[in-house]
């Protein structure tokens, strides 16, 4: 199966799409790691040069990127009015 | 007659008294005061059982159960959705779409453990697997097989099950651990005997993390011919896990430890050389005849969902949850001295950090951390006062065995997450000893051991 292997901006794209995506979390813990993830996945993927891996490494962050975006909304239908406490941290300090 | 009749209406009395008297309960200003002051919830933050929290607490508890991963519940919807069939219907396509689903997921946990899918039975959690390992295979070989090896630090539905199988009339041979957590391999080698039809050792301990050599214990089994089970609900997608290599019959999995659902967990029962075992639940022949009831298609397809990405992302957990690990443990000892990490610190799971405090007490601990989610140990136990069994076995004294505190960090643990959890801790630590007449003392250069208490 001939795979299109994605342009850079496409590339680019894909992950300011998934850290956009990512900031909506209402949880702490989910939003955090879906940022971590995306960063340390592509800065793994970074010295991939086989046009196939490149092509299936682009499809797998696209599938992600629709799942956080359902998953985004689904975790603010129920959002706990409470926060974590980590994300109290900045008004209790100042 | 007349009594008879008298305590009729008596009861009858007694009891419309009782139930408009339940009736009224939730009405009145006590019940109401009571369900307030148990839980209220807004915006400026929880209280709950007399405690006033400002914000949800950092989860530190993934060995009690783990979050569900976003994906995990993604794959889990659409079967909760329109996708209602029940797997077991042959007749339409509902039947047929979850039936799929089923045996997809059935792949992905084998998988994971490099075993057939056909080997794969699911059930409701690893308890029920550990149910259906100790007493099944027990009770299927009673004829010839009298006697069950385990260890003293397995978890409770092990060692339940095998009282269980004593007061049948079976022997169980509890086995010491050392006092890293380990058990001696020259130890079970000399309690085998002819009519042992099973050794229990579960593969990471749930209260300190440790991991047994199952490998060697694998090839001990193979060497004396008798069935090896293992409860790996602690291990699965944590370390590598091989049915081949470790030698296994049998094996519980469970589904909510690796970022998947509660309620649903699976069997590994091996085919080659077969291993049969005597049904717990009977009813419709479902999983083979082992496990009647109908399979629950969306908890399934989320233990599957689980399976497949804990064989993605272990590499990349482990490294993170390892460096995590560090900085927890080297954050506290920097500050504090006194901390004694329970179990090996070589041979185990990172993601379990069981720490004692000394002269501290541990429930006052615990009170105190209240913005942090850890337990002393197993969730099953932190109910009570007693210390750990677990850590009794490993011969932990008293006074240690009261202080501990299990950390568990997983897949969505941050560094901010433990540098705060590192901070609290030693806070709560200090200002406790600084109470602590004990710690006093000892800074004194007295031994605490060598005091004679007058009243004792």
């Amino acid at each position: 199966m001939a795979k299109v292997v994605p342009t850079r901006s496409e590339v680019l794209f894909l992950f300011r799409s998934l850290l956009r995506t990512a900031r909506q979390f209402s949880d702490y813990n989910i939003r955090e790691y879906t940022k971590r993830r995306t960063i340390d996945g592509f800065r793994q993927n970074r010295t991939l040069s086989d046009p196939d891996s490149i092509a299936s490494a682009f499809s797998l962050g696209k599938a992600q990127l629709e799942i956080a975006k359902r998953q985004a909304v689904v975790y603010s239908l129920y959002a706990p009015k409470v926060k974590s406490i980590m994300d109290l941290k900045p008004c209790n300090s100042i | 007659m007349a009594s008879k009749l008298l305590a009729s209406t008596l009861r009858q009395t007694l009891l419309s008294k009782f139930t408009t008297t339940h009736h009224v309960r939730p009405l009145s200003t006590a019940a109401a005061a009571a369900v307030s002051a148990d839980y209220h919830e807004d915006t400026d933050g929880i209280t709950m059982k007399g405690v006033k929290i400002s914000g949800r607490p950092l989860y530190l508890d993934v060995q009690a159960t783990s979050p569900v991963d976003p994906r995990v519940l993604d794959a889990m919807l659409p079967y909760y959705l329109s996708r209602y069939g029940n797997p077991h219907s042959r007749t339409h396509l509902f039947g047929w779409e979850s039936e799929n689903a089923v045996e997809a997921a059935r792949s992905q946990v084998a998988s994971l453990i490099g075993a057939s899918p056909k080997e794969i039975i699911f059930t409701s959690g690893a308890t029920e697997s550990n149910n259906i390992s100790v007493k099944g295979v027990l009770h299927f070989y009673k004829d010839k097989k009298r006697h069950v090896i385990t260890t003293q630090t397995e978890h409770k539905c092990v060692l339940d099950s095998c009282r269980h199988l004593q007061q049948e009339g079976f022997e169980v041979t509890y086995l010491p651990v050392k006092s890293d957590g380990l058990i001696d391999l020259d130890q079970l080698r000399s309690a085998i005997r002819p009519d042992t039809g099973l050794v229990s050792v579960m593969a990471v301990n749930n209260e300190i993390g440790v991991i047994q050599p199952m490998e060697e214990i694998g090839q001990i089994c193979k060497e004396f011919n008798v069935p090896f089970h293992t409860d790996a609900a602690q291990a699965l997608g944590k370390i590598p896990v091989d049915v081949e290599k470790w030698n296994v019959s049998l094996m519980s999995l469970s589904g909510h430890k690796i970022y998947g659902p509660k309620g649903v967990g699976a069997l590994y029962l091996r085919r080659r050389p077969r291993i049969r075992v005597e049904p717990q639940m009977n009813g419709g022949g479902q999983e083979r005849g082992l496990r009647s009831g109908t399979v629950p298609t969306p908890l399934v397809v989320g233990m599957g969902a689980a399976c497949e990405l804990a064989k993605m992302e272990m590499q990349y957990d482990e490294k993170r949850i390892k460096s995590l690990q560090e900085r927890l443990l080297n954050g506290v000892r920097e500050k504090l001295d006194g901390v004694v990490v329970n179990g090996s610190e070589e041979r185990r799971y990172a993601g379990n950090l069981n720490l004692s405090f000394a002269y501290v007490e541990g429930e006052s601990l615990l009170m105190g951390l209240k913005e942090v989610a850890v337990s002393s140990g197993s969730a099953c136990t932190s109910a009570s006062l007693e210390p750990s069994y677990v850590l009794r076995a490993l011969g932990v004294d008293e006074d240690m065995a009261h202080t501990s505190i299990r950390f568990g960090i997983g897949r969505f643990t941050t560094e901010a997450e433990i540098d705060r959890a590192v901070e609290l801790t030693v806070h709560q630590v200090e200002k406790l000893r600084e109470m602590s007449p004990l710690y006093e003392m000892v800074k004194e250069g007295i031994n605490i051991k060598d005091i004679q208490w007058s009243q004792h």
